[in-house]
C-alpha cells in the first residue's frame, strides 16, 4: 500500500472512530442546570440590575470551576437573565415570561427592588420555583410562601440592628447621644418597612424623638419642600431612605444649599452606588453612613479585585456580592437535593445547613420556616475619602467608623 | 421663629422654588408647543429630544465647557451650545421622517395622518431611548457644577427667617425667560415668524401665498427640538439623567401645553410655570408623595372648567 493510501485509510478510520465516539462524549457531558436572574437591565434601575448580573456571572463561573454540581455528574450551572424592567407591572410580566420561556429553570434570584420581588414572587410561588432574594421588605417573607428565601435581614430587623449601633457611635465619639430625628423616605416597599418598624416603637426604645417625617414618590424633581421640613425641625440626626440615585443627589445638595449640617444616615444602597460620584460632589458624601444588607468586606479582597479587573467596578456593592453568594447557596442546595426538580430544590433549601455564611453578613446558610436566613445581620458602610467602606460589623470592617461632624 | 414666620418662610420658599423650576418647565413646554401648535403633531418623542439635549450639554460640558469657561459658567455655555446641534437634529428628523406623515404628505391619510404620526413618534422615542442606552450606558450622570448646591441667601428677617435662592436654578430661569422673549419677538416681528404663523393658521392658503409650508414646518420642528433640548441642558445641572429620563417629563410638557392653551406658545410657558408652582405649593398642605398627583388633579380641573386652557382662545394658534 502506498503512503498516500495508508494515510487516507488511517484518516478514514480516525474519522469513523471520532463519529462513533461523539454521541458517547455528548452523553457523558451533563446538561447544564439553569438558574434564573430576574433583575432590571433596562430602564432607570438598569445599572444595579447589571451589577447583579456581574455577581451572578462570577458566581456561576466559580461554581463551575469548582466542579459544578458533583452529585449531578458535575453538571455546570447556567445563568438565564430575564429583564424585570423598571416597574412592578413589567416585573410581573417578566416573571411570567421567565417561567414560560425557561421550563428547565430550577431556581432563580432577584428582583432588586422589594416592590418588584413582591410581584415576581407571586408568580414564582405558583410555579413552585425557589427564589432567593436580597430585597429587604418584611412583607416578602410575611405571606406564608414556601418558595421565597430572603438572604438579607428584613428592613425592620435591619433598623433594629442599626439604630443602637449608630447612636452608640455618636455618643462614643461626640459625648452626646442624639435625641431627635427627621425621616425622609421614598414610598417603596423596603423603605416603608424600615420606617414602619422605627415608628412602631423602635425610635422610642432607643430614645429618639421623631420631629418630622416626609414620604415622597421617586424620582423627585425638586427637594425644596422636604429639606424645608428638616430646617424647621432642626433634628440631631437625619434618616434618609431613597432608592434612586437622583433623589440622593437632590436631597444632599439641597441640604448643602440650605446650609444644614445634620449627620445623615441612609438605609439602602442608593447613596453608595458608584454612579453617585457622577452626580454629587464627593465632599457632600463624606461621612454619610448607610445601613445595607450586604457589601464587599474583609476576607473578600480577592473577589473584589476580580470584580474591579473584569468589569471595571470601583467597589463591590451588595448587588454583586449577594448574587455571587446566591450561586453558592444554589450549589449547596443542589448537592443536597441531588435533583433537577424545583420542588426538591425548594425542600433542600428549607432544610439546608450550609454552615457559616461566607458571602452575607452574619448568620448561617440556613432558612427558617418563613424563608428568613437564620441570623442574618447587616453591614454599615460609610463614605470615607470618596469610597463607601464597610465599618460594621467589626469582624468584616475595612475601616473604622467616624461620626460625621457637622 | 414663631409659627407664623415658619409658615411664611415655607410659603415664600415654595413660591420661589416653584417659579424657578416652573420657568424651566415652561421652556420645555414651549418646545412642544412649537411643534404641536404649528404642525399639529402629537410628538411622543419630545421627552427623548430633551434627553438628547441633556446628553449633548453633558458632553459639551465635559468636552470644552468646563475647561474653557469653568464648572460654573461652563454648564450654561454647554446647554446653549447643545441647542444649535439639536436644532440640526430636529431639522434632519423632520426632513427624513416626520414630513412623510405631516403637511401635504398627510393628505389622504386616515385621520389626517395623526395615527401615522403617533406611531412614528412613538417609534422614534423607543429608538432614541434604547439607542441612548447602548451608546451612553444605563448609569446616571449630571453636569457637576458647584452652582447646583449653592444659594444666594436672602435674610435673615425677624427671628431667623430666610430664603435660599438656588444659583443654578436662577440662572437657568433667566436663560429660559430670555429665550422665550427672543422667540416671541421672532414670531411677532420677523418674516420667518410670519411664515410660521401663516403655516399654523392655514397651511393651504399659505401655499397659495407663496410660503414654503414644508420649510416652515421643518423650522418649527427644529426650533421645538432645540428649545426643549435647551431646557434639558439647563435642568441637567440639578437633575441626574439617564436614557429614559424623557418619560418623567413628557407628561409635564403635555400638561403644561394644555394648561396654557393648545397652540399658544406664551400660554405653554405659563402652563409650565403653573405646574412648577402647583408642585411646590401643594407640598405645603398635602403629603409630598401627592405632589405629582396634585398636578393632574389641577390639570383636570382646568380642563373641566376652562377647556381652552388659561391663556388660549379656541381659535388662537401660535
Amino acid at each position: 500500500m502506498t503512503l498516500p493510501k495508508r494515510l487516507l485509510l488511517a484518516g478514514t478510520a480516525l474519522a469513523a472512530a471520532g463519529l462513533a465516539a461523539a454521541p458517547a462524549a455528548a452523553q457523558s457531558k451533563p446538561e447544564p442546570i439553569q438558574i434564573g436572574l430576574i433583575a432590571p437591565v433596562s430602564g432607570i434601575y438598569a445599572r444595579p440590575g447589571t451589577v447583579m448580573r456581574m455577581g451572578a456571572e462570577m458566581g456561576v463561573e466559580d461554581v463551575n470551576k469548582a466542579g459544578g454540581i458533583a452529585c449531578l455528574g458535575n453538571a455546570p450551572l447556567e445563568l438565564a437573565v430575564v429583564d424585570s424592567g423598571d416597574s412592578v407591572e413589567k416585573a410581573t410580566n417578566a416573571a411570567q415570561r421567565m417561567v414560560a420561556d425557561y421550563p428547565k429553570l430550577v431556581g432563580a434570584t432577584g428582583a432588586y427592588l422589594s416592590s418588584f420581588t413582591l410581584a415576581v414572587s407571586e408568580v414564582t410561588e405558583r410555579a413552585n420555583l425557589p427564589l432567593l432574594t436580597l430585597s429587604y421588605s418584611d412583607l416578602i417573607t410575611g405571606r406564608g410562601f414556601k418558595n421565597i428565601f430572603q438572604t438579607s435581614a428584613t428592613s425592620g430587623a435591619q433598623a433594629e440592628i442599626a439604630l443602637p449601633i449608630i447612636l452608640d457611635l455618636a455618643e462614643k465619639q461626640t459625648g452626646k447621644r442624639p435625641q431627635t430625628v427627621a425621616v425622609i423616605t421614598d414610598n417603596t416597599a423596603a423603605s416603608l418597612s424600615s420606617v414602619k418598624r422605627m415608628k412602631d416603637g423602635l425610635l422610642a426604645d432607643v430614645g429618639l424623638k421623631l420631629v418630622s417625617e416626609e414620604v415622597f414618590t421617586p424620582p423627585l424633581t425638586d427637594a425644596t419642600s422636604l429639606v424645608q421640613q428638616i430646617r424647621r425641625g432642626r433634628p440631631d440626626l437625619l434618616f434618609f431612605l431613597p432608592t434612586v440615585i437622583s433623589d440622593s443627589k437632590l436631597i444632599l445638595e439641597k441640604m448643602q444649599e440650605f446650609r444644614l449640617r445634620v449627620p445623615t444616615v441612609s438605609f439602602g444602597i442608593a447613596i453608595a452606588e458608584p454612579e453617585v460620584l457622577n452626580t454629587v460632589d464627593p465632599k457632600l458624601l463624606e461621612g454619610v453612613m448607610s445601613a445595607v444588607a450586604n457589601w464587599g468586606a474583609k476576607g473578600q479582597e480577592e473577589l473584589i479585585q476580580r470584580l474591579k479587573d473584569r468589569y471595571g467596578e470601583p467597589w463591590m456593592t451588595q448587588n454583586a456580592i449577594s448574587t455571587y453568594g446566591d450561586m453558592w447557596v444554589f450549589k449547596a442546595a443542589l448537592e443536597k437535593s441531588c435533583s433537577r426538580d424545583r420542588a426538591a430544590l425548594g425542600k433542600a433549601l428549607r432544610s439546608l445547613d450550609g454552615g457559616e455564611a461566607k458571602f452575607y453578613p452574619g448568620g448561617t446558610i440556613a432558612f427558617d420556616e418563613a424563608g428568613h436566613r437564620k441570623g442574618a445581620s447587616l453591614t454599615i458602610i460609610q463614605w470615607q475619602n470618596g469610597v463607601p467602606v464597610t465599618v460594621f460589623p467589626e469582624a468584616l470592617a475595612l475601616s473604622q467608623a467616624k461620626w460625621p461632624t457637622p | 421663629m414663631s409659627e407664623t414666620q415658619v409658615l411664611l418662610e415655607s410659603v415664600l420658599q415654595a413660591i420661589v422654588a416653584g417659579l424657578f423650576i416652573g420657568a424651566i418647565y415652561g421652556l420645555m413646554c414651549v418646545g412642544l408647543a412649537m411643534i404641536f401648535g404649528i404642525m399639529r403633531v402629537i410628538n411622543f418623542a419630545q421627552g427623548d429630544f430633551m434627553m438628547l439635549g441633556m446628553y449633548a450639554a453633558y458632553f459639551a460640558f465635559v468636552g470644552f465647557g468646563a475647561q474653557l469657561f469653568g464648572t460654573a459658567a461652563g454648564s450654561f455655555v454647554a446647554a446653549l451650545a447643545a441647542a444649535p446641534a439639536m436644532f440640526a437634529f430636529g431639522w434632519a428628523m423632520h426632513r427624513l421622517l416626520i414630513r412623510r406623515v405631516t403637511g401635504t404628505q398627510s393628505a389622504g391619510m386616515e385621520a389626517e395622518g395623526h395615527y401615522a404620526q403617533l406611531i412614528l413618534t412613538l417609534g422614534i422615542a423607543l429608538v432614541l431611548q434604547n439607542g441612548a442606552m447602548i451608546l451612553f450606558g444605563a448609569h446616571m450622570v449630571s453636569i457637576r457644577t458647584p452652582l447646583s448646591s449653592a444659594a444666594w441667601f436672602v435674610g435673615p428677617f425677624g427671628d431667623g427667617m430666610a430664603l435660599f435662592l438656588n444659583k443654578a436654578r436662577i440662572v437657568a430661569a433667566a436663560v429660559s425667560v430670555a429665550v422665550i422673549l427672543a422667540l416671541w419677538l421672532m414670531i411677532r416681528r420677523t418674516g420667518l415668524g410670519k411664515s410660521l404663523r401663516a403655516a399654523a393658521d392655514n397651511p393651504e392658503a399659505s401655499v397659495y401665498m407663496g410660503i414654503d409650508v414644508d420649510r416652515a414646518h421643518r423650522t418649527a420642528f427644529g426650533l421645538g427640538t432645540a428649545i426643549t433640548a435647551l431646557a434639558g441642558g439647563l435642568l441637567a445641572a440639578n437633575y441626574p439623567f439617564h436614557p429614559f429620563v424623557g418619560l418623567e417629563y413628557v407628561i409635564i410638557m403635555y400638561a403644561g401645553v394644555v394648561l396654557g392653551g393648545i397652540g399658544s406658545v406664551l400660554g405653554a410657558f405659563w402652563g409650565g410655570m403653573t405646574i412648577g408652582l402647583v408642585q411646590q405649593l401643594s407640598a405645603l398642605v398635602l403629603p409630598t408623595q401627592l405632589q405629582n398627583a396634585t398636578i393632574f388633579v389641577f390639570f383636570l380641573l382646568i380642563v373641566i372648567l376652562r377647556p381652552q386652557g388659561f391663556f388660549g382662545r379656541n381659535v388662537e394658534r401660535v
